[in-house]
């Protein structure tokens, strides 16, 4: 555990609840194998102890604030957690003065499973610019420890690489196992919407076989409806229990949207994202 | 739900479309498919008989919805729509399928021709299944018109429609209206002084009860539709007050600063307090701030001292105006090219070739020379060539021609003649009098003793080899047909440049929503049916904004943009797209994506229930919101996701 983060986000917490600035404290507790993290609600000012924070607490929780609308909550969240925040605003799903933001200088987080944790950091840590989060209330800091550089998008760049043909056999290959459970958009902060496409029955978008063809069809229209949205946090991945790599479709788009856009979703509340603008001047080649 | 009964009409149009297709087979093959009661082609389905027909089927058969298949809806969904209408239908139970110009007038082939008119017939079967009527609604027209740009054809629309004592909003760049005709000499053919037939209209429109004139002014913003449009314009600050101002023109006098006249292109001087000429209407000055001692170096205030009306004002500002009209006249006009560029012709290193409007400016009595065609030294030309087609005709600039240069070289060599005993050389590729009475100016000239030279003109140098601009020019040019080439000498080159569309003309069209083609002038709706209506309803353009014309061409078009605005204002009121957009509130998040994107404002927030709304009478149904929305809460009427889905069935079977 961080004593020096946790302290400060317990001090906070206890702060807050006491003042009845908010109703309750979104965090992270020890999960019962004692080893790695969970989310936590504290909503009592005893609760306040029980949250930590530590290189387990892998958890976006800004998820939650979407369950929270009517009540003012605080929310503990990381660098990359907190670009979901800045898309919520963006889109109207959460106002600004119904949530209080306890930022936290993370240093990276590691892979963990139950009762284990490995010693690497995650894969989108290791390419994380990020040293404080884009936007917060109070920021529980540390000494910054790491400063990254090199490429960005490595995976990605290995998998352009590779020709056409074997691109679509790793994909056929991945999606061939998606048993369409949807956690991934269950977990996913950009997915919010009342009624998924992927629900829909009239018209029905996209079959609901589990089969290769219409696995693809939804994933490949999940990636898509998060182009310019998906913030990164890699909780899809995460949630996914058939170990499909989504990371590099969603990081492909990412990387896509910089390149053509300039555009990293997240990192204001009041750009509106590439995808949801219409200039009259955008030629977008046509015309020309 | 009631049965549908569909009717299929292939249409032959001649034989531009049987030509290819075989429009029996099609028809044949029409009349199998699900819910079709009959299916019927024929050699102009838009002519009376095939209207006819039409109408009666629905009658004696019953049909509920009706599909014709042939040209673009664009041509003639309006005529069919009506005869469904006619014949008791709802105009939203017709589709059309496009066998012309999607089919007939792209290939060749005649397989493959008829396979795809049986696709989009079949798609356009699939897709009117699904064809629910709608409401038609009418909003009522504002009577106001706004129109953009002062020079002849904004004044003569403004004076035609204010005449009708409706009122206008004339909104004009420059400090006063008038715009290019102002700055001629004479006019062609008949050589009338330009100013003496524009100035009365001028000051018609500086004094007319029904027209507000916002000169120094510029649209900065139109929303809005056809009856209903708010335009949001910057009347810039002339630091001088209108209200108080009397005209008495002594500020002017006592402003002790000159700068080059704009209106004399170059040739003369003007103060920095100034009104561009004489007649100028308004008559009130505006102060150059860009040149103005006072606003520059914080000394002067001369003006100020002597104005009796106590009407220089050196705080005032730019003021934003709100006006609501009903519809919108651009008359923008053009600019002219700039020879500088096509360095061959020595424009700007030679100080005798100079362009046709300055040789206006060089030839009017109110001039820089009090109308004395003269050389930069003062003497009198012995010789002067007019170069046409500078920038015109020319694939380096621009393709097209400027349509005026002929006539007005010609003008110009009648004054020379007149004024001068100069010889007058016209070096010309081809002679073009297209107008009423314009062969006859030709043939005049020719009996004066011009001197015509067919050839492209490839360089202009000086006799003497000198860069300076001592001495004769030498015009060396080519004839096209036998690659002859000829040198003319001459001591003063008037070069005939092109009429080009306004630098700003793409910000302009912008904030109207008109689009322009790919020679830079505004787009009319149709170049020989509808030339002076746009794409956008209730916007038109008229004058050279639209492309290169002459007076009387700008002046008939701006009477007919008067007549087409006069006749909506009389009608009342205009019908209001039913196929709009509605949102779906159990699947909309409140993203309020559409809120934003919506080009007519149409949508807003609903702040206690979280989601959107469309304003039905907004709403031009445009479809944005419904391709934008994530969570596909949105329908547009008549393109429903049901339909289209059909539609694409259709064509894909
Ligand atoms: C050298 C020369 C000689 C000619 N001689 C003849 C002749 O003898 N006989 C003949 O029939 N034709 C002649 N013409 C053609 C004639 O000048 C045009 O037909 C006529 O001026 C077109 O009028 P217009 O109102 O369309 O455009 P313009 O005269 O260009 O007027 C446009 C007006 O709109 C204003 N404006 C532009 N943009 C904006 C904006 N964004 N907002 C507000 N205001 C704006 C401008 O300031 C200007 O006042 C000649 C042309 C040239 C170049
Ligand atoms: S875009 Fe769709 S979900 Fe978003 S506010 Fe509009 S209707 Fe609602
Ligand atoms: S269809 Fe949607 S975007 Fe288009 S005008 Fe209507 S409401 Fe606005």
């Amino acid at each position: 555990m961080n004593l020096e983060l946790t302290q400060q986000i317990r001090d906070q917490a206890r702060g807050l609840l006491k003042s009845g600035t908010v109703k309750g404290v979104i965090g992270y507790e020890r999960a019962s194998d004692g080893l790695t993290a969970r989310p936590f609600f504290a909503y009592e000012l005893t609760g306040t102890d029980q949250l930590i924070f530590d290189e387990t607490c892998s958890h976006n929780l800004v998820k939650y604030l979407l369950d929270k609308k009517g009540e003012k909550m605080a929310v503990v969240v990381k660098p990359c957690d907190s670009l979901a925040i800045n898309l919520l605003l963006n889109e109207e799903q959460i106002k600004r003065e119904m949530v209080f933001i306890i930022g936290v200088s993370c240093t990276g987080v590691v892979e963990t499973a139950w009762n284990q944790k490995s010693q690497t950091l995650q894969a989108r840590c290791q390419t994380c610019r990020l040293p404080k989060p884009v936007v917060y209330d109070f920021l529980a800091e540390q000494e910054p420890i790491r400063r990254l550089e090199g490429e960005l998008y490595p995976d990605i760049l290995e998998m352009e690489a590779k020709p056409i043909a074997s691109r679509r056999e790793f994909w056929h290959e991945q999606f061939g196992r998606c048993i369409r459970c949807y956690a991934c958009r269950q977990i996913c902060p950009g997915c919010y919407c009342p009624e998924c496409f992927a629900e829909q029955l009239s018209p029905l978008w996209v079959g609901i076989r589990i089969a290769l063809g219409e696995n693809e069809l939804w994933q490949t229209n999940r990636t898509l409806h998060l182009a310019g949205r998906c913030t990164g946090c890699n909780e899809c991945e995460r949630a996914c229990p058939m170990d499909i790599p989504l990371s590099l479709l969603n990081r492909k788009l990412e990387k896509e949207m910089e390149e053509l856009f300039s555009f990293r979703a997240g990192l204001t509340s009041e750009e509106q994202p590439p995808f949801a603008t219409f200039r009259k001047e955008e030629k977008l080649g046509f015309e020309e | 739900m009631e049965e549908v009964r569909i009717g299929v009409y292939i249409c032959h149009c001649g034989s531009n479309i049987a030509g290819t297709v075989d429009v029996a087979q099609v028809s044949q093959y029409a009349g199998t498919l699900d819910s079709v009661v009959i299916a019927r082609d024929y050699k102009f389905m838009c002519s009376e008989p095939g209207q006819e027909m039409i109408g009666r089927d629905i009658k004696e058969l019953g049909l509920n919805r009706v599909i014709v298949a042939s040209c673009s809806p664009h041509m003639h969904e309006p005529t069919f729509r009506r005869v469904c209408e006619e014949a008791g239908l709802n105009r939203y139970s017709f589709q059309m399928a496009n066998i012309r110009e999607h089919c007939s007038w792209v290939t060749e082939d005649h397989e493959k021709a008829t396979e795809k008119a049986q696709a989009l017939v079949q798609a356009a079967v699939r897709r009117v299944f699904y064809h629910e009527p709608l409401e038609i609604r009418e909003v009522p027209v504002n009577s106001n018109t706004l129109i953009v740009g002062g020079g002849i054809a904004g004044i003569q629309a403004a004076l035609e429609i204010a005449d009708s004592y409706h009122k206008v909003y004339l909104v004009e760049r420059e400090p006063s209206i008038g715009g290019h005709m102002i700055q001629l000499d004479k006019t062609f053919p008949t050589l009338d002084c330009s100013a003496c037939i524009l100035t009365p209209k001028m000051s018609q429109v500086g004094s007319h009860p029904y027209i507000e004139l916002l000169s120094y002014s510029e649209v900065e913003e139109v929303s809005g539709y056809v009856g209903s449009f708010k335009a949001k314009i910057r009347k810039k600050a002339r630091y001088v007050d209108e209200e108080k101002c009397t005209g008495c023109g002594l500020c002017q006098e006592k402003c002790p600063w000159k700068v080059t006249s704009e209106f004399d292109m170059g040739l003369g001087q003007r103060k920095v307090i100034y009104t561009p000429f004489p007649q100028a209407v308004p008559n009130v000055p505006v102060i150059d701030r860009q040149n103005c001692a006072y606003f520059q170096k914080g000394k002067c205030r001369a003006c100020e001292k002597f104005c009796e009306a106590g009407a220089i004002d050196f705080e005032q500002e730019d003021k934003l105006v709100e006006v609501e009209v009903g519809n919108i006249i651009v008359a923008t006009g053009f600019q002219t090219f700039d020879p500088s560029i096509a360095t061959q012709y020595g424009y700007g290193k030679f100080d005798n070739v100079i362009t046709g409007l300055q040789f206006e400016r060089l030839c009017n009595a109110t001039g820089p020379t009090g109308g004395n065609i003269q050389l930069k030294d003062g003497s009198i030309p012995r010789s002067v060539a007019l170069v046409h087609c500078i920038g015109s005709r020319d694939e380096n600039y621009h393709d097209y021609c400027s349509r005026v240069c002929c006539m007005y070289a010609l003008k110009h060599s009648h004054l020379i003649k007149e004024k001068t005993n100069s010889m007058v050389y016209q070096i010309f590729t081809d002679i073009r009098c297209f107008g009423k009475d314009y062969e006859d100016f030709y043939q005049r000239l020719v009996k004066e003793g011009v001197n015509f030279v067919r050839g492209k003109v490839q360089q202009v140098t000086s006799a003497n080899g000198k860069e300076a601009d001592q001495g004769r020019l030498i015009i060396t040019a080519e004839d096209p047909d036998n690659s002859k080439v000829t040198q003319v000498p001459a001591d003063m080159v008037v070069l005939c440049a092109a009429i080009e569309s306004q630098q700003d003309a793409n910000e302009v069209a912008h904030i109207l929503s008109i689009s322009r083609k790919a020679d830079g002038f505004f787009l009319e709706r149709h170049p020989k049916l509808d030339p002076v209506a746009t794409m956008t309803e209730g916007i038109y353009v008229v004058g050279c904004c639209q492309g290169p014309k002459d007076i009387p061409d700008t002046v008939s078009q701006a009477s007919a943009a008067a007549a087409r605005v006069l006749a909506l204002i009389s009608k009342g009121k205009v019908e209001i797209e039913a196929a709009t957009s509605i949102i779906d509130e159990e699947k909309c998040s409140g993203c309020r994506i559409c809120e934003f994107l919506c080009p007519y404002g149409a949508i807003s927030f609903i702040e206690d229930k979280e989601v959107c709304r469309v304003n039905e009478a907004l709403c031009k149904g445009c479809g944005t919101c419904a391709a934008a929305c994530p969570s596909g809460a949105i329908t547009s009427k008549h393109f429903t996701t049901e339909q289209i889905m059909a539609e694409i069935e259709g064509v894909l079977v």
